[in-house]
């Protein structure tokens, strides 16, 4: 029947052997090349490990675990992992578009599926290729502040990065043989160098149009650009080149940024009103109570801290204010007390904030009044905001109205 | 023989069995403990719109994004210059990559919550700018290529 042998001929040409997925038909290019995919794999691996372990430490900053302290110092710390969080996320993209071209056309091998192994790898690509496209596209989006979603974004950002780091095990595990091999040997074409007449069929010059070499140079610079425009949303002296951050470290509210606005927080009658207190309070000797003007007159010690922001922007001040233990010693806390710092914003997760031990006793935990020399703006957290070293910028909680001693 | 021909050497396929299939577990149950996670906090998740951004963003890459690239490939391949091809190519590559990533930021989704400091840029100027840069450095790049090709073909002089 020639119409059958028509369409038999067809899904040959459209469809690709799963043994030899460099023989392909359609999809013919040199670049889909194994030792090219291993490369553009092994740089993805490098990145959601990055990703995957700096992610894990914000978590546990925000769901801190009482066996499992956070370390307060070194005071940047936290700067340092988020930021490599936000940069290696970003970096990702073109690399992860970039390894699904390559080896796109086993997508389409027939027969579908050959043997146990076999099928038990191509079910674990599904976790893999769409939980790394999730894990890019949301984590790009929540920079931006664009939500087309209706789930939270940590939570799900959170669990479905375990989805794909199991994936990701699997994936290692049955490509790493492949992997080796293709890394470990040299590359089958002679470099350009080495082109001559002799060689030019098979020279990387043959080919018109990017090399692999090429290409993956082409990838990483692509990751290149888009770290070096945005980065300079956290390393300041970069900050004129961050022409695509999502923030920039010297725009805001007194020349710095912000994530939730007095209004957005809902506080705009409450910070500023004569009626704002700070309480002391919780398992303590003496309930204390301040007023604004006391807390300024009080705010004696200085620290200079950055503030970093989950989504990967931050920057350093000068912070003025009333230390934490200095609070607690007054209230006549127990030496092993903890504290919890509530808002006067209601209803959100980040009303408040958890201090364990090291943080509530360490001497630059601040409940800060002032920083760079001004008193801190509305949008900053006034009368009183939270400021601590290594602590996420969620977790530094403004318009601080309630300090419970635990 | 091309180099396409070099099949897959199936023993360093048998070697790695024991690793597939621990690995196989270990990821899966790393995969399990995920999927029990977010069924567990299904009140910040929601399984059920996860599920279709998670599904959602695989099929808008296969059958939408990448057949684009597809073609766009072949296109490229069959109209342009093949001494430009390469640098085409990367500028695609690169200012594609950037588009991509400036999509939010250029339709300002983050405008409804009125913070001043989130997306304080002109980010349609700024992309613009970016990409022309990129776009530079490709005429630059191509026109050194084609010098440099065209020098090392003539041949030495004898006087």
């Amino acid at each position: 029947m020639p119409a059958r042998e028509a369409i038999e001929r067809r899904v040959r040409e459209l469809t690709t052997d799963p043994d030899q997925p460099l023989h392909q038909h359609a999809y013919q290019s040199p670049l889909r090349d194994e030792r090219l995919a291993a490369w553009l794999g092994a740089s993805l691996g490098i990145l959601f490990s990055i990703c995957f372990v700096t992610g894990l430490y914000s978590h546990l900053h925000q769901h801190p675990l009482s066996w499992l302290p956070v370390p307060s110092r070194p005071a940047g710390l936290y700067r340092v992992t988020q930021s490599l969080h936000v940069a290696a996320g970003i970096a990702s993209m073109p690399i992860l578009l970039a390894k699904l071209w390559v080896v796109w056309p086993r997508f389409v091998s027939l027969p579908p599926v050959k043997n146990a192994a076999h099928l038990v790898e191509r079910i674990g690509l599904f976790p893999l290729v769409a939980g790394g496209i999730f894990m890019v596209f949301s984590g790009i989006a929540n920079i931006a502040q664009w939500y087309p979603w209706r789930f939270g974004f940590p939570a799900a950002h959170y669990w479905v990065a375990w989805i794909v780091v199991g994936a990701l095990v699997a994936h290692v595990g049955a490509k790493w043989a492949i992997a080796r091999r293709a890394l470990a040997r040299p590359s089958r074409r002679p470099p350009l160098g080495a082109a001559d007449d002799a060689l030019g069929a098979v020279a990387e010059r043959a080919h018109p149009g990017l090399s692999r070499r090429g290409f993956l140079g082409t990838v990483f610079g692509a990751a290149g650009v888009l770290t070096l425009t945005t980065v300079g949303q956290t390393v300041t002296p970069l900050r004129r080149l961050a022409l695509l951050a999502p923030r920039d470290p010297a725009v805001g509210p007194q020349g710095r940024p912000v994530n939730r606005s007095a209004a957005n927080a809902g506080v705009l009658q409450s910070a500023p009103s004569p009626d704002y207190r700070l309480v002391v309070e919780g398992k303590v000797r003496r309930r204390l109570s301040f007023d604004a003007s006391q807390l300024e007159s009080m705010a004696a010690h200085e620290a200079t801290l950055p503030i970093s922001c989950v989504e990967g922007w931050s920057y350093s001040a000068r912070w003025r204010g009333v230390r934490v233990r200095d609070l607690l010693v007054m209230a006549g806390a127990a030496p092993s007390a903890t504290a919890r710092v509530h808002s006067l914003e209601q209803g959100s997760v980040y009303s408040s904030s958890f201090l364990d031990h090291a943080q509530a006793h360490d001497r630059d935990t601040l409940l800060a009044t002032h920083f760079d020399g001004m008193r801190l703006d509305l949008d900053h957290g006034f009368p009183l905001r939270l400021i601590g070293p290594g602590r996420p910028g969620v977790n530094q909680t403004k318009w601080v109205t309630r300090l419970v001693v635990e | 023989m091309t180099d396409h021909d070099v099949p897959i050497v199936e023993p360093e396929r048998r070697l790695g069995r024991p690793m597939f299939w621990v690995s196989a577990v270990v990821g899966w149950a790393v995969i399990a403990y995920g999927i029990r996670g977010l069924l567990h906090h299904h009140i910040d998740t929601r399984p059920a719109n996860l599920a279709k951004f998670f599904v959602g963003g695989a099929l808008a890459h296969d059958l939408l994004f990448a057949p684009v690239v597809l073609v766009v490939g072949v296109l490229l391949v069959r109209a342009a210059p093949r001494p430009a091809r390469a640098w085409l190519q990367a500028g695609l590559i690169v200012s594609g990559c950037l588009v991509l990533f400036s999509y939010p930021l250029v339709r300002d989704y983050a405008k409804v919550i009125h913070n001043p400091s989130s997306l304080p840029h002109n980010y349609t100027a700024n992309l613009a700018v970016t990409v022309g840069v990129v776009w530079g450095a490709v005429i630059v790049g191509a026109l050194a290529t084609a010098v440099l090709r065209r020098r090392a073909s003539r041949p030495p002089r004898t006087d």
